[in-house]
């Protein structure tokens, strides 16, 4: 059993050292690089899909260019919403 | 054709040409680099789990390592009442990192550069956790549109918003996945013909950029198969524990 004890705390020292290493500054640039184009994909992906539903219900309806315009903003209104909640959800991750 | 960088993502046939009522079915470049992956991980996974030690070996310490990660991931994001569809979770994961790998060899294909590959995950993932939504709450999850507190008045306007805001999540999830592998190959190739093109006078910035870059397309790869995991738990946390 003092085996075990002894690799217990080898695995500690290991550990501590590694949480040490994972607070270095290019790992955390890369990160803040994830999380920008995190961000950069939400919005844009909520106006390409408010434009794309407009798009369709215009061709639907025949109201051309009315319904593009209007889910154009509805869009972007949902992409800004969507960057807002994924903010949070970062803010409360760190 | 071998300096063009999009070269590439060329997809062509492997073998004989299949035909299934219109549909081309033919086996290609890219079927062939994810039963390679598949392949990968079943090997790996089988080797890291055959021997139980107490005190694990190599492969068995890494296996062990992303069973812990990926279970810790769903713990955290998506809470107890997740746990059943960690097989699932566990196996996209996985997919999506070793597809990411392979694409990093010299000479291989990398499938999660495809818009196709990524929208097709993300799509089955959108109408899973629907589906799961509908199931847990009935038409109850349709309350995940109306939030509380909000006047009567702007009440219509809000629930359209919510609405694109979620009809948006598979194509913001694909898009994040292949844009990434896609700007990420690309910009190794493009760098590797500014290698050649500059010759043996010039070439050495471009080749240390290359070297860099390539650090730095290993981390993408990992953090996309993260980032990808990460946010179908959060779906299924929205559709498992619903609130607003």
């Amino acid at each position: 059993m003092k085996d075990l004890k002894d690799f217990k705390t080898r695995l500690k020292i290991a550990k501590s050292k590694l949480k040490e290493n994972s607070t270095e500054k290019s790992g955390q640039n890369s990160a803040f690089m994830g999380s920008a184009f995190k961000l950069g994909t939400e919005l844009v992906a909520a106006v390409v899909v408010g434009t794309i539903i407009g798009f369709i219900l215009d061709t639907w309806f025949d109201t051309k260019p009315w319904l593009i315009i209007i889910f154009f903003f509805l869009g972007s209104a949902a992409g800004m919403l969507n960057v807002i909640r994924t903010a949070k959800r970062m803010q409360e991750e760190n | 054709m071998a300096t063009n960088p999009m070269h590439q993502f060329n997809v062509y046939r492997i073998g004989p040409e299949i035909k299934l009522g219109g549909i081309d079915l033919s086996f290609t470049n890219a079927s062939l680099f994810m039963v390679i992956s598949v392949l990968a991980i079943s090997i790996f996974l089988l080797l890291g789990t055959k021997e139980k030690k107490l005190v694990p070996g190599k492969l068995q310490l890494i296996s062990e390592m992303f069973y812990n990660f990926v279970a810790e991931m769903i713990s955290n994001t998506a809470g107890s009442k997740a746990k059943p569809y960690f097989p699932f979770i566990f196996s996209l994961f996985m997919f999506v990192l070793f597809c990411n790998m392979v694409g990093m060899l010299p000479y291989s294909f990398t499938v999660t550069s495809h818009i196709i590959v990524t929208l097709v995950l993300a799509i089955f993932i959108f109408i899973a956790v629907t589906i799961i939504g509908f199931m847990k709450h009935g038409f109850g999850y349709l309350k995940l549109f109306v939030p509380s507190g909000v006047p009567v008045l702007l009440l219509p306007l809000i629930t359209v918003i919510e609405v694109i805001s979620y009809l948006s999540r598979p194509v913001s999830l694909s898009v994040r996945l292949f844009a990434n592998m896609m700007a990420g190959h690309t910009m190794l190739k493009v760098f590797g013909g500014f290698v050649i093109s500059l010759g043996l006078l010039g070439g050495w910035l471009p080749l240390g950029f290359s070297v860099a870059l390539t650090g730095l397309e290993i981390l993408v790869a990992f953090l996309q198969a993260y980032v990808f995991a990460i946010l179908t738990c959060i779906y299924l946390n929205d559709a498992l524990n619903l609130h607003h």
